[in-house]
């Protein structure tokens, strides 16, 4: 028998795919994907980029290593789709779980043999496999796409996009909790946008706590920064993957660790309240 | 009752889960600022103290042409500029000899030139009156010789020179003819030697040495603008950046390649005119190159060329693990500009210290040997 997890995840997807705008949004993806696969001519000469061309112009750059002349365009590419994805996942995944949670459907889902933190645990699941399939088909089509054109094969867009996902499941974590507070899509959008903006902030918790008054500002920064996801960190070392260059000092597993672990405190925090609701 | 000891469950998961996450999380990206990012600075145009330096050396006012009685007022310039050769297929590479000694590539050069605990050195400063290391400011190599700009005021020309013929140039210009020499031994002794070398002097400010005594004559016109080419020198002011610069005919760039490159320096004279170089010894040694043909296409193909061949030494440092060298060939790079290109290279300090690290071992051995009873 499947679990009540995966059936609820199962249901989420379908939902989305009956959303015009994520069909769009892909749509889109796949749109700019052919553009650069079919406008872009580049040509390599021993390793190095000696020239290239977009929509049949010669465009003015150095000759360098190709791994190298990739490198911004990698690395602007982890950068869209660590924020990008995680904007665009706000906004369009914002409403999934208070429409689930809606009064008349929530009965009916209560209704089923499964325990309530199944479904939010299938709601978040079947979320975060959406923001997987987008994040592998861009970062996949971009790798492909470099690769053939250039012979330049890498793995670090795909990992950058998996980093990517970490930092959006902490974030719709929190969106989800909220959903469970209040059944309201904008207010789970808002609390996806706050916790990006501290997220962002906790990744430079040190160089803006320099620029507080000492006291009781600094301190309270301080110490809500230290749990927040460091979201900000976590995208500069996806774009140091993605463009194969060394990685800042410190442990990027345990970065990634403690992301995923709030989140998954978040989403415990949703269990908890969602366990003693009445619906 | 079950749910709420559930309850009670996923709250204190969610402590322990937040908790546990700021320690991942503090312990992940530390509370350190990043280290800044390895860069390395090119020498690609005047910075504010190679204008300053360059400012400083106007002092040579060149005797100005009479024309109807008038003359026409006449800028102080740089006397070792104006001595420059003239025209294209000419070589000549200046030596900041005063800033390179005190970079640190000048100290791992002073390390070899001292191998021998600084003997050599102090007997050349005997026999000649001149201490490299202070009196020297620039070496210029031409292909008619070299000049040596600085302080020679304290040279012994009389001792080291007076048994050859020599003559008057100009004013403050002496020109002595290639022959024999005496030097006065440390010991008092004096040992008899022959100098194929013509050797100019110019206002105890500069010394040049040439084949002939015409090549040394021809260099001496120049700074009184009785040269005979045409042309202004080969460096102007405004490309007197690094701490060593200089243009390079293709010809004798191509010698300087060596067997083991033969086909690249076939296509550097086939194609390029002439080389611009500068270097940088701050850090790194940061090498800039201009090079200038006259076929736009040829020069983008060896340009290419280039390209892919510092790709592939980059990819070879990657593979033998040399993360330093790899990391400073991310630099390199050519920047195809119509019938010309820039080459940007870099070498680590680090691989130069370590290729010359038998030169400081010798002088620190040299060093003890000679304060030991």
């Amino acid at each position: 028998m499947k679990s009540p997890v995966f059936v609820i995840a199962g249901y989420v997807l379908r939902e989305a795919a009956s959303r015009k705008f994520i069909l769009a949004f892909m749509v889109g993806l796949t749109l700019v994907l052919a553009t650069v696969a079919l406008s872009l001519k580049l040509e390599v000469v021993d390793g190095a980029l000696a020239a290239t061309r977009l929509f049949g112009e010669v465009m003015r750059s150095n000759i360098m290593s190709v791994d190298v002349a990739l490198r911004p365009i990698y690395r602007a590419a982890a950068y869209l789709v660590f924020y990008g994805g995680i904007l665009f996942g706000i906004v369009a995944c914002s409403d999934f779980a208070p429409g689930l949670l809606s009064p008349g459907r929530i009965e009916h889902l209560l209704a089923l043999p499964l325990q309530r933190w199944h479904l939010l645990a299938g709601t978040f699941l079947g979320v975060m496999t959406l923001a997987l399939g987008g994040t592998v088909y861009a970062a996949g089509g971009l790798t492909l796409i470099f690769g053939v054109k250039a012979g330049y094969w890498t793995m670090g867009p795909l990992i950058a996009g998996g980093l990517a996902c970490v930092g959006f499941a902490a974030v719709y974590a929190v969106m989800l909790t909220t959903a469970t507070l209040v059944r309201s899509a904008a207010l789970c959008s808002a609390a996806g946008f706050v916790l990006l903006v501290g997220g962002i902030l906790a990744g430079f918790r040190q160089d803006v706590s320099r620029y507080l008054e000492s006291g009781f500002g600094r301190t309270a920064f301080d110490a809500v920064t230290l749990v927040l996801p460091r979201l900000s960190a976590l995208a500069t070392r996806a774009a140091d993957l993605a463009s194969s260059t060394p990685l800042e000092k410190g442990s990027l597993g345990m970065l990634l660790g403690g992301v995923l672990v709030f989140g998954l405190g978040a989403l415990s925090v949703g269990f908890w309240h969602f366990e003693g609701k009445d619906c | 009752m079950e749910s709420r000891g559930r309850r009670r469950v996923w709250l204190l998961g969610a402590l322990l889960l937040f908790a546990a996450g700021a320690v991942l999380m503090f312990t992940g990206q530390g509370d350190t600022a990043p280290a800044p990012e390895k860069d390395v600075e090119f020498p690609r145009r005047m910075r504010s103290q190679d204008h300053a330096r360059a400012e400083k050396r106007r002092t040579w006012v060149m005797p100005a042409a009479v024309d109807a009685g008038v003359a026409a007022p006449v800028k102080p310039r740089d006397p070792l500029l104006a001595a420059l050769p003239r025209g294209p297929g000419r070589t000549a590479v200046v030596i900041e000899a005063n800033a390179l000694r005190y970079s640190p590539v000048g100290e791992l050069l002073m390390d070899c030139l001292l191998r021998d605990g600084g003997k050599n050195l102090e007997q050349f400063k005997a026999l000649s009156g001149v201490d490299p290391l202070q009196d020297l400011d620039r070496l210029v190599v031409t292909d008619e010789g070299v000049i040596l700009s600085g302080d020679f005021s304290k040279a012994k020309y009389q001792e080291l020179l007076g048994e050859r013929v020599a003559s008057d140039h100009g004013p403050g210009a002496r020109v002595y003819e290639p022959g024999d020499t005496t030097f006065t031994l440390p010991d008092g002794g004096t040992q008899r030697g022959r100098m194929d070398t013509a050797v100019g002097t110019w206002n105890n400010q500069m010394l040049v040495f040439g084949k002939s005594p015409d090549s040394v004559k021809t260099v001496l016109d120049r700074m009184d603008g009785r040269g005979q080419e045409d042309g202004p020198p080969l460096l102007d002011e405004n490309s007197t950046y690094g701490e060593m610069y200089g243009v390079l005919a293709v010809q004798t760039l191509a010698k300087l390649l060596g067997p083991d490159q033969a086909e690249l320096a076939q296509r550097l004279t086939d194609v390029a005119q002439n080389v611009e170089l500068h270097l940088d010894t701050s850090g790194d040694v940061a090498m800039v190159a201009n090079v200038t043909g006259l076929d736009a296409d040829k020069m983008t193909d060896l340009g290419k060329s280039l390209g892919g061949a510092l790709s592939m030494a980059r990819m070879k440092a990657q593979t033998e693990g040399k993360e330093d060298l790899a990391q400073l060939l991310d630099f390199a790079k050519v920047r195809p500009d119509g019938t010309s290109f820039k080459l940007e290279l870099a070498v680590p300090l680090a691989t130069l210290q370590e290729q010359l690290a038998w030169c400081r071992e010798e002088r620190q051995a040299a060093e003890r040997a000679k304060t030991s009873p």
